[in-house]
């Protein structure tokens, strides 16, 4: 049972609802449409994401693939950034959401530490419509639209219903029928976090630590200019 | 150009590699200053030599402790709320449990220094007592605040919290020994204490970087990753300062000293062993934000 949470899982718990995220990858196009939505649902600055979609070139001409992959905060069932946390500001809400009360985020960043996903950013201090700022800030699986009888606005934008949101807990919905009847994969889930954003058909490339080495010319630039960006020189390691 | 532009920013920089290594180098020197109160006649008496030592080691460690904790303050992206770990305690959080002993480790301290100044030597022992044990705990805090992410694996390992201890060990006796050499109160015994303590942290201490080495070439994909990673961007912290001037050069250094009683040369051994400790923590901190960017 984990500890240190403010709510425990609801997966599987009768008369409770447990909200997950099914990307059926065979229908993602990489069209970036999700992350746009993100972006201007809630406003998020330049240079952070909510979600993303990685892209991932491999073979070389003419035996060549892209593959893409949606990732987003997982709203894991033992969320590692929950338990680490010192002041509570990110907590477990019963129905599965992992949220985060910026009126207590002191920024401390342990638990963009903790998340095995990458799915925490630092916010912006100075931002111009929406003033929540210098704190850390993540995907909630649209807690706002969700109880309002929406669904997470990546998901109703998705052209190619590659994203199905749902409630997990009933038999009918349509992540549970996915679910049961895909052989459906989470991400790292040796890292014990109960992840609960499961994806159809995904390949190594993307699910596996030892062969996601980036290896175009372009995503190794990138990862020189990150790896110079991140080496400690800059004051608040340049977040803020 | 998709493949990598996604990843946010890894999240602690210098100020956390300076902060772990003060707060430790602050929580040793404590222990130097607090020992003859604590320990007395124990062990031949030995722990006596430091007496001289005692404000001047308990005020350093103000000093230190007065760097760190606004540091790791200014650290935070709202420092205004840097009370909230106390106000809002998270019992799982070793960060909430650092933030709580801090202030006591300060209290400790000012609270020693108070027992001296007004000569009240039956208090001093049960604050250099308590004191001891929150010293134990800064190094042991910032250990677990890594080992606790057990999603990384270069940091989710048992013997982390042990080697900062054991870092915080080397740094401490080395702010003393400069103290020692630069007020000329080095003597036999001085020596011996500072020379048995170095030699426990510098042994520990290859120890644990063998044992760090060997998990990290027969571990898991993401510790092959560190692997690499280590020695790519940080060989010449790692290899260079961390192992070479910071274990290996000591050790010789000690050798030396075992034959030719020269406080010098224990002083550089323990200067080198401090900086091999920044560098072992500074690279442990940043290789393990950065093996899982590529993922």
């Amino acid at each position: 049972m984990p500890v240190g949470l403010q709510a425990q899982p609801s997966l599987g718990v009768p008369g409770k609802k447990r909200w997950a995220m099914v990307i059926d990858l065979r229908r993602c196009i990489g069209c970036m449409a999700c992350v746009c939505a993100d972006k201007a649902e809630y406003d998020v600055p330049l240079g952070v994401w909510r979600t993303i979609v990685k892209v991932k070139d491999t073979g070389s001409y003419p035996n060549t693939k892209r593959h893409f992959m949606p990732r987003l905060c997982n709203h894991c069932d033992n969320p590692p950034c929950v338990r680490n946390c010192p002041t509570e500001a990110t907590y477990k809400h019963e129905e599965g959401f992992v949220l985060q009360r910026y009126e207590r985020c002191i920024a401390c960043r342990t638990c963009i530490a903790a998340c095995p996903y990458n799915a925490r950013h630092v916010l912006p201090k100075n931002r111009d419509r929406v003033k929540i700022g210098g704190v850390i800030d993540k995907c909630t699986f649209c807690h706002h639209r969700v109880a309002a009888d929406l669904v997470p606005a990546c998901v109703q934008t998705c052209l190619g219903r590659s994203r199905i949101f749902g409630d997990l807990n009933d038999p009918n919905s349509e992540v549970a029928r996915l679910v049961a009847r895909h052989s459906v994969v989470t991400l790292k889930p040796e890292k014990g976090t109960a992840p609960q954003v499961y994806y159809i058909k995904p390949d190594r490339v993307h699910t596996e630590q030892v062969l996601s080495r980036p290896v175009s010319h372009a995503a190794r630039a990138d990862a020189e200019a990150f790896y110079r960006h991140n080496r400690g020189t800059q004051f608040f390691s340049g977040v803020l | 150009m998709f493949e990598y532009f996604e990843f946010n920013i890894a999240p602690w920089g210098w100020e956390i590699t300076v902060y772990f290594f003060l707060i430790g180098t602050a929580a040793m020197t404590y222990v130097y200053a607090a020992a003859p109160a604590v320990f007395g006649d124990v062990f031949g008496g030995i722990a006596r030599s430091m007496e001289p030592f005692q404000k001047t080691g308990m005020l350093a460690a103000l000093v230190l402790l007065l760097i760190s904790g606004p540091l790791l303050i200014v650290d935070l992206g709202v420092p205004e709320r840097f009370l909230y770990p106390i106000l809002h305690f998270h019992w799982t959080s070793p960060l909430s449990w650092g933030a709580l002993f801090l202030p006591l480790f300060g209290l400790c301290i000012v609270g020693f220094l108070a027992a001296l100044w007004f000569n009240r030597p039956q208090l001093l022992k049960p604050i250099g007592i308590l004191g001891m044990l929150l010293s134990l705990s800064m190094p042991l805090y910032t250990g677990l605040d890594l080992m606790v992410h057990q999603t990384r694996e270069l940091w989710s390992n048992p013997t982390i919290p042990v080697l900062f201890v054991i870092l915080s060990v080397s740094s401490g006796t080395a702010l003393v020994s400069v103290i020692h050499l630069a007020r000329g109160q080095f003597d036999a015994r001085t020596f011996e204490f500072l020379h048995w303590f170095l030699y426990v942290a510098l042994g520990t201490t290859l120890a644990l970087f063998l044992g760090e080495l060997v998990t990290l070439l027969y571990g898991s994909a993401e510790l092959q990753q560190a692997w690499t990673l280590i020695n790519e961007r940080f060989w010449v912290q790692f290899w260079v300062m961390t192992f070479g001037l910071g274990i290996l050069t000591p050790f010789l250094l000690m050798i030396v000293t075992h034959y030719w009683k020269s406080a010098r040369v224990l002083t550089l051994a323990a200067v080198l062993a401090a900086v091999g400790a920044f560098f072992f923590r500074s690279v442990l901190i940043y290789a393990g934000q950065l093996t899982q960017i590529y993922y």
